[in-house]
């Protein structure tokens, strides 16, 4: 099956008066339509930012520098800035992780999602706001007219994030991006939110790139995952695989360290709650060859030295570690 | 960075100055030369201004005044502002209600215009009483004023700093182990509220040395002090032929208001991380 | 609460805050000498006689509170008195005199405004830029530069060494610039509303772009990019809105202290305005004058204040009105 969209070697780097930190620094990953993929790690592992440069809205000091892109075969990279803006909203839409923020707070609901619509679609007032709606009431908004008229301070937070939703929903994109979609929402509301999702994707035969750190959640809604640590893209595979039989030391890692209902830790059938030891590196100055050897327990000298290149160990499974085969690239740390 | 070195520049020349001036201030030997409104020279760096004055020296001998007025304003405004706003934002209720509607009073009360009024008549009346002989009589009220009329901008302040920290895990720790409403605001809320406050008080020393050197230089500073606003109001006349006269003092002016500007901006930038990249 | 009631409610109170600044401004000017007493603290060849006959005439042999009534009561009926030195009614003087200040100030603030406005959103949008870094360098440097040493460096430099426009006045006294009163006028105006706007340019564009590059970095910002808007309708229909709010505050302070800054730049340029009136009376110890003036000047700072918080509640839906 083809990709809707392919990330190949993204490298979005910060350019700060200290040095330059390579925040995102070769992460892969596709999406086919009509899937769910859950890209998961740590916060600051630069998930956030490598669904940014899909958009190519990495904000200054940060800047794309390397890698590819490509979405429906076209390569974004090579888009005009116009074109780019046209896939903006209409082909490629995004839901932010916190809408208490994400709304403009003085402006009415209907201003911002009908802007949107009349921007891309050139159609009028009255059909924009129609539109609206209907996208509003699809989203579970009960008296769409009236909260169109609403300013976003008068919505309660699960409400805002449904008007989100709505607005990345408006002109049909054929990808979502949902950053977190949850993690600011009260745990009663975080379900109900991600049923929606779920449920929006498949009535509209959307694809979805679901960004978290929560590997439970990501469970729950992906087809496949991919796991980034610090920059770089450590495994990829369908849901069932990375759970069942993960191979990178850090999502074995991650996953110990996920409480499940389904172990025991009580009677000790399993190993307790594991931590990962250490600490998520300083991107100013990452560590050299695996980003990960300082903290991975079958870190050999090699590691060390060597950058990981993916390499796939079974059909769509891919993985970015020396010890499990991967050939290696030597890399000494931070460039100058 | 900058705003440092301007005022230690400011604050060194005030303490050193009856050493490096070249004349005395009160030296109008070029009057009787005819050398008066002379252009600069290596006798006059500055030049000589129409009261025969070197300029330099007069430059040298106002950077005190500067700092007195700036810093005495300032502390008497300080001193009520944090006072009423403190006590506003700390007991909340009617006194917060009391205390900002009187500082809401006092903010639109036209200080500069009405500082020139009283200056002057207070001028006339004070002649023939005990009131003449106090030293730098004009001066003093000029600071007393600024600072009396100068505290609502501290006094919102405190309120608010006051009002957030009491709030605080901190504060509310400290009032659970029994310390004294004195202890908690001084000892507590205080020294967390002064970030902010330095910020404006920075702020507020470069406005005061400016609003006295704008009152002198309509002329109704001290005629006893010497202040770079004085020296702007006695050589405006002559501004076409002695230019020097007027842009020495004129530099100063900038050059301290500056210096205080940019050390409020560094203050807040040092204060609030968030801000910083 | 309705925003009927909020307004009742607010004119109300700025009405107390007008009577109680100006009973001070009365009490603090009377307490320090009653105006016949100082203006006769040199003149004293008067008679008892002809100083009790002149103090019966202005009322000075009432009580202070009486006193103040009376004046009170006259205001009221838009009664500022009778100037002492030019014999004219004081509300008509300030008219005139006010009305040249004004000519300056408001389309100097206005200027301002837009101005600022364009170097803000450049500034903000290029943040960290060599132009945002240009912008801001001189922006802190206007702001710092006091607005009178500016005005004496533009006569310095484009009257006296330049001679390309007037030092001082509104209008020249004879021979009008082309024969035209009008072009002359506008030609005196140029110094003082160059000055007046780069003052308040400078303010107003550091606060702009300080707030601008505050509500840039909001996720609501980024939203708006990624819904495919562009940058032109993200800074000025997004940020711009939400960023100018917080300078209302600022914008309301200008306009109230039109009259308040007005002596410092009038003197600088020798400009027939409210403020030259407002020294002269002062050195002429014209009592209605002063009283007068410093009235005027309360109630426009008190008067726009409320005219501030008024336009807080109609551009900014998250205000409440209580």
């Amino acid at each position: 099956m083809t990709d809707l969209l392919a990330v190949e070697g993204m490298k979005v780097h910060f350019f700060t008066q200290s040095g330059v930190a390579p925040a995102v620094d070769g992460i892969d990953f596709a999406i086919r339509p009509r899937e769910t993929l859950g890209l998961v790690g740590e916060s600051g592992s630069g998930k956030t930012m490598a669904s940014l440069a899909v958009l190519r809205l990495v904000p200054p000091p940060a800047r794309i520098v390397g890698g590819s892109l490509h979405f429906q075969g076209r390569d974004l990279l090579a888009l005009d800035d116009a074109s780019m803006r046209g896939l903006r909203g209409k082909s490629i839409a995004m839901i932010f992780q916190n809408p208490a923020f994400s709304l403009n707070p003085i402006l009415t609901i209907g201003d911002q999602l009908i802007e949107i619509l009349r921007w891309h679609q050139h159609i009028s007032r009255a059909t924009a706001r129609d539109r609206a709606a209907e996208l509003l009431r699809l989203v579970g908004i009960a008296d769409p007219l009236h909260r169109l008229r609403q300013f976003p301070h008068e919505l309660s937070g699960g409400m805002k994030q449904r008007v989100c939703i709505a607005r990345a929903l408006l002109c049909n994109p054929a990808l979502v991006l949902a950053d977190e979609p949850t993690t600011n929402l009260d745990v009663t509301i975080q379900a109900q939110i991600l049923d929606l999702l779920e449920e929006l994707r498949e009535r509209l035969h959307m694809a979805m790139l679901l960004v978290s750190h929560d590997m439970g959640l990501v469970a729950r809604m992906a087809h496949r995952i991919t796991v980034v640590y610090a920059g770089r893209t450590c495994e990829t595979a369908d849901t069932r695989s990375i759970f069942h039989a993960p191979l990178h030391p850090y999502t074995r890692a991650l996953l110990d360290s996920a409480p499940r209902v389904d172990h025991d830790y009580e009677h000790e059938t399993r190993p307790a709650l594991r931590t990962i030891g250490g600490r998520i590196p300083n991107l100013a100055a990452p560590p050299s060859g695996c980003r990960f050897h300082p903290r991975c327990p079958e870190a050999a000298p090699e590691c060390a030295r060597l950058r990981p290149e993916p390499m796939q160990v079974a059909p769509g499974h891919i993985v970015s570690c020396l010890k499990r085969g991967s050939p290696g690239v030597a890399d000494m740390g931070a460039p100058a | 960075m900058l705003g440092v070195i301007l005022i230690a520049i400011v604050v060194v020349t005030a303490a050193i100055g009856p050493w490096i001036a070249p004349y005395t201030p009160n030296d109008q030997s070029a009057m009787l030369s005819f050398t008066a409104r002379g252009a600069p020279s290596w006798a006059h760096l500055f030049g000589t201004d129409r009261n025969g004055y070197d300029v330099l020296t007069r430059v040298i001998y106002g950077a005190p005044t500067a700092l007195a007025v700036g810093l005495g304003a300032m502390l008497v405004a300080a001193l009520i502002g944090i006072l009423v706003g403190g006590i506003a934002g700390y007991l909340g209720g009617v006194a917060d209600e009391l205390l900002m509607r009187l500082t809401d009073f006092f903010l639109v009360i036209p200080v500069f215009v009405m500082i020139l009024a009283v200056v002057r008549l207070f001028g006339i009346v004070v002649v023939g009483t005990w009131l003449e002989r106090v030293p730098f009589l004009n001066l003093t009220t000029i600071v007393l004023l600024l600072g009396l009329f100068g505290w609502p901008p501290i006094a919102r302040l405190s309120r608010a700093e006051f009002l957030r920290l009491k709030g605080m895990d901190f504060v509310e720790a400290a009032r659970c182990i029994g310390a004294q409403p004195r202890d908690i605001l001084f000892r507590h809320i205080l020294p967390n509220a002064l970030p902010s406050l330095a910020v404006v008080i920075a702020l507020g020393i470069g406005g005061a040395i400016l609003s006295e050197s704008m009152i002198s230089f309509l002329g109704f500073g001290d005629p006893k002090a010497v202040s770079w606003g004085q020296l702007l109001y006695f050589n405006y006349q002559v501004l076409k032929v002695s230019p020097w006269a007027v842009l020495a003092p004129g530099g100063a002016i900038f050059l301290t208001v500056l210096g205080f500007n940019l050390l409020a901006d560094g203050l807040s930038d040092a204060f609030n991380p968030r801000l910083k990249q | 609460m309705g925003i009927f009631r909020y307004l009742v409610r607010r004119l109300l109170f700025s009405v107390v805050l007008i009577l109680g600044v100006s009973a001070i401004i009365f009490f603090l000017l009377n307490a320090i000498g009653n105006p016949v007493d100082v203006m006769m603290a040199d003149n004293p060849g008067i008679t008892d006689e002809a100083l009790a006959a002149v103090k019966a005439y202005y009322h000075l042999d009432a009580s202070q509170g009486h006193r103040y009534l009376i004046w009170l009561g006259n205001v009221a009926r838009l009664n500022f008195g009778t100037s002492i030195t030019t014999n004219q009614p004081v509300g008509g003087m300030l008219l005139t005199w006010g009305a040249e200040t004004l000519k300056l100030q408001i389309p100097a603030i206005i200027l301002a405004l837009l101005l600022s406005i364009g170097f803000a959103s450049i500034a903000a949008m290029r943040q960290y830029s060599r132009l945002d870094f240009g912008v801001m360098t001189s922006a802190l440097l206007g702001h710092s530069l006091p607005g009178f040493l500016l005005g004496v460096l533009l006569i310095l430099i484009f009257a006296y060494w330049l001679g390309i426009f007037p030092s001082y006045g509104a209008y020249s006294t004879r021979n009008p610039l082309l024969g035209s009163t009008v072009i002359d006028g506008l030609w005196h105006m140029v110094l003082p509303l160059t000055m007046l706007t780069i003052f308040n340019t400078a303010t107003l564009t550091l606060l702009l772009r300080a707030n601008l590059v505050d509500v840039l970095r909001q996720d609501f910002i980024m939203a708006a990019r990624a819904s495919g808007l562009p940058e032109r309708r993200v800074v000025f229909h997004h940020a711009l809105r939400n960023a100018i709010i917080p300078v209302l505050t600022y914008l309301g302070i200008l306009f109230g202290l039109m009259l308040a800054t007005a002596p410092v730049t009038e003197s600088v340029f020798t400009w027939p305005g409210a403020g030259a009136l407002y020294l002269a009376a002062i050195q002429a110890l014209d009592y209605p004058v002063i009283m007068g003036e410093t009235l005027v000047v309360t109630v426009m700072l008190v008067g726009f204040t409320l005219l501030t918080d008024l336009a807080y509640v109609l551009i900014d839906p998250r205000i409440r009105l209580d």
